[in-house]
């Protein structure tokens, strides 16, 4: 109970960022009558998806301060959780999607037992192992239908239990109500004591030491909600491209898109991780569909993508939101 | 048994022994001061005790618990707290969050460690500066900064790592104020190095000199001076001509 | 006879991939950043090579001293116009610049010569073999272990003999020490980039010899010098190089013992993920590295 006021409480915000959360929410529920093409749905949806995404990764990364680069592998293993049971053994979307949630923390464990021996580089690095050792074994393991992937059934008519639609606004619905559930729970992850545990973790490991903190057990605590954070996601996936293969979800560059997004946005705040997906979704979408189209311009719309990386790691590192806050604090 | 007991504690760097064969005891309620050179193996000894380093051979019991091998958490949930020398300055978190983690190491509950946390701050002084980052404050009061959070995890034998140095003298004055007041009002024990001789000398009631990595004294403050090891070691011409 | 042959071809890889890693470690020694965009700088002298060829009829091998030229360039050209600016920022912000980087450069690369798979069809070796008693051995592979070696050698006299290669030692050693001495650190981290960018260059040259070149070629070659330079240990110019070798036999006499003991599990699709394997494996057990050399 004190959990869940915790979760919805806002009011160590200012002033205008709640009004920003209101005006944005009533955007969110408003979007399918004002705004919604097939198209500008898709972004949305891709938006809200990344969102979930950023912010299981801000646990680990931001909080935590962990360059965490193998989130795809938890994609890979939320996604293919629901597609192989439903394939099999026609298993429900609402009986999968947790089994998905509770293999990829038991996995998550047995990987970050020997993982955060590490730290920097060598952490960094060995989540891009993890990952890519993940991602050749699907690639080849024919019983998962290899590099080729897998196709779920369609049914017939709509399917609650299946999680199958005919238009796009069920799903944007589904993964706006996931969204708020991961919100609400960041929300009160941000202020809980594995939240200030964290934060001194990543200031300052040998003071967070003296406190009584066991550091390796945080961060494979946080691990492992990042991971079931980002197993969700895989199985929204799932269900609604209706196809899925190790490419679109377990590539290098999902993960780093995932880190990415939170970073760009501003890691170890609750907005950062939206504000980035807000950012670099649509840029991604518009930049690929109106310069990758054209004939000659194929990659284009990544140079602006990386350049802004770039940018941001070497004049703000605290990302979008850092930048936000400087002017705030200049503004005092 | 004694509150804390170190029983022949080597540390061997691949060759450079910083701790060699040390022992001593401290009893509960007492205040302890080590001193020595520079690179006489203190804080080597402060970490082979608190548990950042793994001594190479050697037993450390505390409270009669045998916490040789430790790690650092441990050590601290077993009820020892440590400051450092150098705090490391930081942005990420607010002072009142800052001493709040030290708190959260004894309850799970944030409106429980906040209570304590600004009682801890209130007692130190340092209300003022509860919503300050680290970065933003004078070193004298980042080093009390340091203090209330390892006084946050309630710690029954406290080690003090230069709390004074960097210090004017009467912040100086006001530490050891402070220390004799944890020491007395709060029957914590404290251990603490020290370079500034005046201090050391002032709040300890007994202490231990190291030198290369050997304990070469142990005693009482008006004795230790007069130690002519440890004249010739440490204290060097300066301080014996004062005498 | 299927292992020896292995042995010695993994032998020649192994070479070239001393030489990929040999950038990496000299950087990460002198200023404790790991460069993600190294497999790039390797890409780009594969295509400053084939397209000396395409366009010039410059034969590989003689126009292997651009793809050097080319990747010391474009290692500068980073140090100078990026990287150093990076170094304010925290380690976070490095990783997630010479990131950025990467993939700057894969899609410049994609735009500027699409994905296409680009391979080097004609020139003095291309194609042509050596068989010495029961081995045989293509030439473009044996010339690129000679000359990985023979850089590799160049380079580490460099570093152990000369003054600049001393400082940079120095450096490596520790940082302000060294800047006490007078060495100023600006000018060896843009060495160290030099250096990097260069040998790592070089084998890309050697490499499109005998290996496709397309704009997402780096990471793979990226991943296999993280695993030579954490096996080595982070930092090791002498450890680097057994890595190297020790990596490249491990890639080849993997898949034979798949073939020889008729599982399609250790097929050659898995050659890659033994290497991906071998680092996780080596830096939680051995962060040091195996050999536990830092010069």
């Amino acid at each position: 109970m004190e959990k869940l006021k915790d979760a919805l409480n806002f009011s160590d915000f200012s002033k205008a960022e709640r009004i920003g959360l209101i005006i944005f929410s009533v955007f969110l529920l408003t979007f399918p009558w004002i705004g919604a093409g097939s198209f500008t749905t898709t972004v949305m949806i891709q938006f809200l998806l990344f969102s979930l995404f950023g912010m299981g990764w801000n646990t680990i990364g931001g909080y935590g301060g962990q360059v965490e680069l193998g989130k795809a592998q938890y994609v890979g293993i939320g996604s293919y959780t629901v597609a192989l049971m439903m394939v099999w053994w026609k298993v429900p979307f609402w009986v999968s999607m947790p089994i998905g949630i509770l293999i990829a923390v038991g996995y998550s464990f047995i990987i970050g037992y020997p993982l955060f021996r590490l730290k920097g580089h060598y952490f960094a690095i060995a989540t891009i192992c993890t990952s890519l050792v993940l991602k050749d074994i699907f690639d080849n393991w024919n019983l998962v239908g290899a590099a080729k992937g897998i196709e779920l059934p369609i049914h017939d008519h709509p399917d609650f239990l299946y999680m199958q639609f005919k238009s796009d606004t069920y799903y944007y619905y589904f993964i706006m109500a996931l969204f708020y559930i991961g919100l609400f729970y960041m929300n009160w992850f941000r202020k809980s004591k594995l939240g200030y545990q964290l934060r001194m973790i990543k200031d300052d490991e040998n003071a967070a030491e003296s406190l009584g903190i066991d550091i390796r057990w945080c961060k494979i605590k946080a691990y492992s909600i990042a991971s079931a954070f980002v197993a969700v996601g895989g199985g929204f996936m799932a269900v609604y491209n209706l196809y899925i293969d190790p490419a679109s979800t377990m590539e290098l560059s999902l993960s780093i898109k995932i880190a990415l997004m939170a970073m760009l946005g501003g890691a170890a705040s609750l907005w950062g991780p939206i504000i980035g997906a807000a950012f670099l979704v649509p840029l991604d979408r518009f930049l690929g569909s109106w310069l990758g189209g054209q004939k000659g311009l194929t990659g284009i719309d990544f140079m602006i993508y990386a350049g802004l990386i770039m940018i941001v790691s070497a004049y703000q590192p605290r990302g979008i939101w850092g930048i936000i806050e400087q002017f705030r604090k200049r503004g005092h | 048994m004694s509150f804390l007991t170190v029983e022949n504690i080597v540390k061997d760097f691949g060759g450079l022994v910083a701790n060699n064969n040390i022992s001593f005891a401290i009893e509960e309620g007492e205040i302890i001061g080590l001193i020595g050179p520079n690179g006489a193996g203190k804080t080597t000894l402060f970490n082979c005790i608190v548990g950042y380093h793994r001594p190479d051979s050697g037993k450390v019991t505390f409270r009669e618990k045998d916490i040789t091998g430790f790690k650092p958490f441990e050590t601290n949930r077993a009820g020892i707290g440590r400051t450092f020398q150098i705090m490391k300055v930081t942005t990420g978190m607010t002072v009142l969050e800052n001493v709040m983690v030290g708190s959260f190491c004894r309850t799970n509950d944030r409106n429980t460690a906040r209570g304590e946390a600004l009682h801890v701050l209130g007692d130190l002084a340092l209300d003022a500066v509860k919503d300050y980052y680290i970065n933003e404050l004078p070193i004298a009061i980042q080093r009390k900064v340091g203090l209330a959070r390892a006084l946050a995890t309630k710690p029954a034998l406290l080690m003090l790592d230069e709390v004074a140095s960097g210090l004017n003298p009467t912040e100086i004055e006001e530490v050891v104020e402070l220390l004799r007041r944890l020491n007395s009002a709060k029957k914590i024990t404290l251990f603490l190095i020290e370079h500034i001789m005046e201090m050391v000398m002032k709040v300890s009631q007994r202490v231990i000199v190291l030198d290369y990595g050997e304990k070469i004294a142990e005693g009482l403050p008006a004795d230790i001076v007069k130690n002519e090891n440890v004249i010739k070691a440490y204290l060097g011409e300066k301080y014996a001509q004062g005498l | 006879m299927l292992i020896a042959d292995a042995l010695l071809q993994g032998i020649l890889m192994g070479l070239l991939f001393a030489l990929v890693s040999l950038g990496l470690t000299v950087i990460f020694g002198v200023m404790d950043i790991v460069n993600f965009a190294h497999g790039e700088f390797l890409m780009l002298g594969m295509y400053s090579v084939y397209w000396a060829n395409f366009f010039f009829h410059i034969d590989p091998l003689i126009a292997l001293p651009v793809s050097a030229v080319v990747g010391a360039l474009l290692g500068l050209a980073s140090y100078y116009w990026f990287i150093k600016y990076l170094l304010r920022g925290p380690a976070i912000a490095q990783l997630f610049g010479t990131f950025g980087l990467m993939l700057f450069l894969q899609y410049f690369a994609m735009f500027l010569f699409s994905a296409d798979y680009r391979m080097i069809d004609k020139g003095l070796l291309v194609g042509k073999s050596l068989s010495v008693g029961p081995f045989i051995f293509d030439w473009t592979k044996l010339a690129a272990g000679i000359l990985s070696l023979v850089a590799f050698a160049v380079v580490y006299y460099f570093l152990h003999k000369t003054k600049t290669g001393k400082a940079l030692q120095a450096t490596s050693l520790n940082k302000e020490a060294a800047s006490y001495m007078g060495i100023r650190t600006d000018r060896m981290n843009a060495i160290a980039w030099a250096i990097g960018g260069g040998t790592v260059g070089m084998a890309g040259g050697l490499l499109v010899n005998f290996y496709y070149a397309y704009p997402m070629v780096g990471i793979l070659f990226v991943m296999i010098a993280f695993a030579c330079v954490a096996l080595g240990g982070f930092g090791s110019i002498k450890g680097v190089f057994f890595a190297g070798l020790l990596v490249g036999i491990l890639e080849m006499i993997f898949p034979v013992f798949g073939h020889l003991i008729g599982s399609d599990f250790l097929g050659p699709h898995f050659k890659f993920t033994v290497v991906y394997l071998a680092y996780f494996i080596i830096v939680v057990v051995r962060p040091q590295g195996l050999f536990g050399w830092k010069n």
